[in-house]
């Protein structure tokens, strides 16, 4: 069986005492261990092609249209403080926000978690957004006091950054300094306007600073079909996607 | 009183391999499986499979070309030709991931779970995603159990679609398979898990396979849990569930999506192992765990007896 990943010449042996109550007609001897790479290696189930060929068929014909072109792979990390994947995502739902409600200040609409695969270099089709957001989340205005956006700025520092855009800061022993929002140093003795997701303003992924707002604003605008916007908007005017680093979060 | 003794790769290479640490042992069980008194389990399991129907497309993203439920299928078909007593089990999140979810609401995953034969999996977060209702419309379509012990959903319309244990037999063996899910709160929305109840982890766990082992006399108790491998602070997990528990014989996890290199051997409380393994997520890879399981000679056994762990399947 050549397409099993990896025969591990590790050998543990185990003398356990055996429970002397223990009434079953059998005791474990041996357990042996391995795990199947299901790779091109491995052969196709015509069954399975056949059981799935329908539903693959209605869903080709929706999820393969092409909504625009990145010049760049975008890859998922749960990881670094930045990412062109997390930029890409948090510009997107931002701009896209801004045209309904010009008044948001910066945006979280996801956590890192919730960006879910990697966006391909070339051709971004329908089903990639599907796969890169697959929820049904929507997006929320809210004015949160500065306090409570504090409390969310220590909630992306302890979680060594999150997909933000219009907020800079940098993390310093797991603590949020030099923030900006919006262009401006941040005072939290001000309001602000800050966009999320219902998800993340319920306490989801354990994000803070949206249990008390002052006010709430929802969009009528799913995260997902924000991000469907862009691409297909800049498709439109003739420009590609390219999302860059800049720094918007750095961690010590 | 017991030991626990490892052999690294080079005494590994130094000790000439498995048959002659086995012989240096006096290990029966060869011999035993010769003369008709070694019975081999097979366990097949996946986790997160999240909705991956289709292998990831060839688009130069890092996991392109891998998975596939119709390799997967094939795959355990070949294994299930080979072997008897075979169990294949999926510790949740089988939903969500890919517009197959969104489209067909879980229908499809199910169906072609049932067709693969699966013979029990457990809830993830993400299997709430359409709420009970959504996961409750699925049902219908899985001809196999949803083990669930430390989620109460009495007060919901999930009362009485799941069971929290499931025993298996399997050519003169029982297996006891349960299942454990993680805290719903601050990861699945309110309106998605309504008035099910969560139960403390490690104490349903206990119980169940305390239940399963001493009660119901199980020769294996397996944990599909959702709870996910380990974390950076002290939040349970696998890791916790594995100290922390008498008689789980193997965890087979979730939820942290972990490519582990190889299945983790934890000491429990009664001395004993409990092993975690997990297999990333997506279906990219398959895991599998051959048990072999000794005929008593007398009634009562009370010398130490070795189970030999080997992360390679015998030829």
């Amino acid at each position: 069986m050549d397409y099993l990943r990896s025969f591990r010449n590790y050998l543990a042996l185990l003398a356990v005492l055996l429970v002397a109550s223990c009434s079953s007609g059998y005791q474990l001897a041996k357990s042996n261990r391995a795990e199947y790479a299901i790779n091109k290696d491995v052969a196709v189930d015509s069954s399975v092609v056949k059981t799935y060929l329908p539903y693959k068929k209605q869903l080709d014909a929706e999820m393969n249209q092409v909504l625009g072109y990145s010049d760049v792979l975008m890859v998922k990390s749960n990881d670094l403080p930045e990412t062109i994947l997390g930029n890409f995502f948090s510009d997107a739902a931002l701009q896209q926000a801004l045209k309904i409600d010009p008044t948001i200040d910066f945006a979280m609409p996801s956590t890192k978690g919730g960006i879910r695969v990697d966006v391909p270099k070339g051709d971004i089709k329908l089903s990639n957004i599907f796969e890169l957001m697959p929820f049904e989340n929507e997006l929320i205005a809210f004015t949160l006091k500065g306090t409570d956006v504090q409390q969310l700025l220590n909630f992306i520092a302890a979680t060594s950054g999150q997909p933000v855009a219009g907020l800079r800061m940098k993390i310093v022993d797991r603590k949020p300094v030099d923030v900006f929002i919006n262009g401006k140093a941040f005072d939290p003795n001000k309001t602000y306007r800050v966009l999320t997701s219902d998800y993340i303003a319920g306490g989801g992924d354990n994000a803070l600073g949206f249990k008390d707002p002052i006010e709430k604003k929802v969009l009528d605008l799913k995260v997902r079909q924000a991000l469907i916007n862009y691409v297909k908007e800049n498709q439109a005017a003739g420009k590609t996607i390219n999302p860059k680093l800049d720094g918007r979060i750095t961690k010590d | 009183m017991e030991e626990l003794q490892k052999i690294n790769r080079r005494d590994f290479i130094k000790t000439g391999g498995i048959a002659a640490a086995a012989t240096a042992l006096s290990l029966s069980s060869l011999n035993g499986f010769a003369a008709g008194d070694v019975l081999k389990l097979t366990i097949l399991h996946t986790n997160d499979v999240h909705s991956r129907i289709e292998p990831f497309p060839m688009d130069g993203s890092k996991n392109q070309g891998l998975g596939g439920t119709a390799r997967r299928s094939a795959l355990i078909k070949q294994i299930r030709a080979k072997e008897s007593n075979v169990l294949l089990l999926d510790a949740g999140d089988i939903f969500q991931g890919t517009p197959y979810f969104n489209k067909f609401g879980g229908e499809l995953e199910i169906k072609l779970m049932s067709a693969m034969g699966y013979d029990a999996a457990t809830m993830g977060n993400h299997d709430f995603d359409n709420g009970l209702a959504g996961f409750n419309k699925q049902l219908p379509h899985a001809n196999f159990p949803i083990l669930c012990s430390n989620y109460d959903f009495s007060n919901t319309l999930l009362k009485g679609a799941t069971k929290p244990y499931q025993i298996f037999k399997k050519a003169g063996l029982k297996i006891g398979v349960f299942g454990i899910g993680i805290e719903l709160k601050g990861l699945v929305e309110g309106k998605n898990y309504g008035d099910t109840v969560f139960i403390d982890p490690i104490a349903k766990a206990n119980e169940m396979a305390d239940l399963l082992k001493q009660d119901l006399k199980c020769d294996l108790v397996i944990c599909l849990s959702h709870l996910g491998y380990k974390y950076a602070s002290n939040k349970v997990s696998d890791q916790v569930l594995a100290k922390n528990n008498k008689n789980i014989d193997l965890i087979i996890g979730g939820h942290t999506h972990t490519f582990m290199d190889q299945p983790e051997d934890v000491q429990n409380l009664s001395g004993r192992i409990t092993t975690i393994n997990q297999v990333g997520f997506a279906g990219i890879n398959l895991g599998r765990i051959d048990y072999y399981f000794e005929r008593y000679k007398g009634k009562r056994i009370k010398t130490a007896s070795p189970y030999i762990i080997s992360n390679e399947l015998d030829s």
